[in-house]
């Protein structure tokens, strides 16, 4: 189950994050539920801080709140609150690519932030994780996971697409068991996600290796 | 100042004892001054392949630990003059030595010798990373297996990591009329995945087994497949160019080959 409701610890106190679109009824109920389980740990008289930024509340919604709150001694208050608003993918500059000069063999791994480009082979048991795309300019055996942080227009690109396992965000495909049935293209392939499921398709024309 | 070289494969039964002794003893025909090492400490075999388990008095932990001198332990092999093996110790585990003590092994023996063969344990942990501590290059052996496959690629990649490039392989356990059929893995499937300069293929033979038993390398047989096989690798390992062996043939294996040295 997704969660509506995040409770925040921060330096300056509590914080309650509430999802910007499910139903205040949910959230209510998700709320009530998480305050049941962990009377202990909200301490009474409390002040939950409550970021605007997050959700607009209508005075009705903010009365609930507040009779929800002190039924377990606590209060509430709204905040302007630019961690929050930092939080915003705009505001974050995108890395620059990681490029790897060699072959992975098995058992290394490779974690970045932005897109990874590997001049090389990525052999079975091998793991490459990227928060952006991930091209590879010879045969991919291993893992791949582009998109790490969720984002589904991630794709992965190889001169010879075998891996073992592709993942795009939280999209998971893994190859066919049957893979000697298939016969290997000769041409860059990529992998995206269209339709909810990772699909593998020739690339285009600025992905093509030499 | 000699070359260490360490045999090493990730996944054990391989042949890399039997690789180490057939090189070392390779070298030792062609009148060099060779030490085989044996780093597979607590299971040592590289001992009785040679046929010198008898002679053991002192071994590498002795030397490590100060209890004896370096040349009180190497055992010098009842065939070749030139040809000596340092053993490991039996009754102690990998542990018992640490990285920085096989450098300086390595180094003293380097000074002594031509070659410095190492044994390594299969495995990656201790013993392993023992083994590769002191050597100035590598050779994979691997076998026409997928997981042996695949635990050379690691093997590379930990080679790597410790700054120890461009290593050479080795295909043991060859079997020409299986990889014709297309039920073994050939050599190009092997290189394709590793990406590393093959260094020479040895067939599958019988009398390794049979030399093996006998304590007595297969190299100085001077008509066995493998002893062939292996005779070319010494030579490789000492520059010369030796074109690989023939192993896909309509004839039959046999014909080839005595078609390859002209009879």
């Amino acid at each position: 189950m997704q969660e509506d409701v995040i409770f925040k610890g921060s330096k300056t106190g509590l914080q309650l994050l509430l999802s910007e679109t499910a139903d205040f009824g949910n959230i209510i109920q998700q709320l009530k539920e998480k305050l049941e389980s962990a009377t202990n740990f909200f301490s009474k008289g409390c002040i939950v801080k409550v970021p605007i930024a997050n959700r607009v509340l209508t005075t009705e919604q903010q009365q609930q709140l507040t009779s929800l709150f002190a039924d377990y001694g606590l209060k509430w208050k709204e905040v302007q609150d630019p961690s929050v608003s930092d939080e915003q993918p705009a505001a974050e500059p995108t890395p620059k690519p990681m490029i790897i000069t060699k072959t992975l063999r098995g058992g290394q791994e490779i974690m970045y932030s932005g897109a990874v480009i590997i001049m090389g082979d990525v052999n079975p048991g091998a793991k490459v994780t990227a928060g952006g795309d991930i091209v590879i300019s010879g045969a991919c055996r291993g893992v791949a996971h582009a998109g790490a942080y969720g984002d589904e227009k991630a794709t992965i690109t190889a001169k010879r697409l075998i891996a073992s396992q592709l993942r795009i965000a939280d999209v998971i495909a893994r190859s066919p068991d049957n893979l000697d049935d298939f016969i290997q293209p000769d041409y860059t392939e990529t992998a995206c996600i269209k339709d909810g499921a990772v699909v593998i398709e020739p690339a285009k024309q600025q992905y093509t290796f030499n | 100042m000699g070359e260490v070289i360490v045999i090493t494969s990730g996944k054990g039964g391989v042949g890399k004892t039997t690789t180490t002794a057939n090189l070392g003893t390779g070298f030792a025909l062609l009148g060099k001054k060779v030490v085989l090492v044996d780093a597979d400490i607590g299971l040592r075999n590289l001992d009785v392949v040679m046929g010198l388990e008898n002679r053991i008095v002192y071994d590498l932990v002795d030397v490590t630990e100060g209890n004896c001198r370096l040349k009180q332990a190497l055992i010098r092999d009842k065939r070749y003059e030139s040809l000596y093996l340092l053993p490991a110790a039996q009754t102690r585990d990998k542990n018992a030595v640490n990285p920085d003590q096989m450098k300086v092994l390595c180094s003293d023996l380097a000074e002594e010798f031509d070659y410095v063969i190492i044994d390594c344990p299969a495995g990656i942990e201790q013993g392993f990373k023992n083994a590769i501590a002191g050597a100035d290059r590598a050779i994979i052996v691997t076998t026409p297996e997928v997981s042996a496959v695949r635990d050379a690629d690691r093997i590379i990649g930990l080679l790597e990591s410790e700054g120890k490039h461009d290593p050479k392989l080795v295909v043991n356990r060859i079997r020409p009329h299986m990889v014709k059929k297309g039920d073994m893995m050939n050599i190009d499937d092997i290189i394709e995945i590793l990406a590393i300069d093959l260094l020479g293929i040895i067939p599958e033979d019988e009398y390794i087994v049979i030399s093996t038993n006998r304590g007595e390398p297969a190299v100085v047989s001077p008509v066995a497949l493998a002893s062939i096989a292996y005779k070319n690798i010494v030579r490789r390992l000492l520059g010369e160019n030796v074109p690989l062996m023939t192993i896909e043939s309509n004839e039959g294996f046999f014909y080839k080959l005595k078609k390859v040295f002209g009879f």
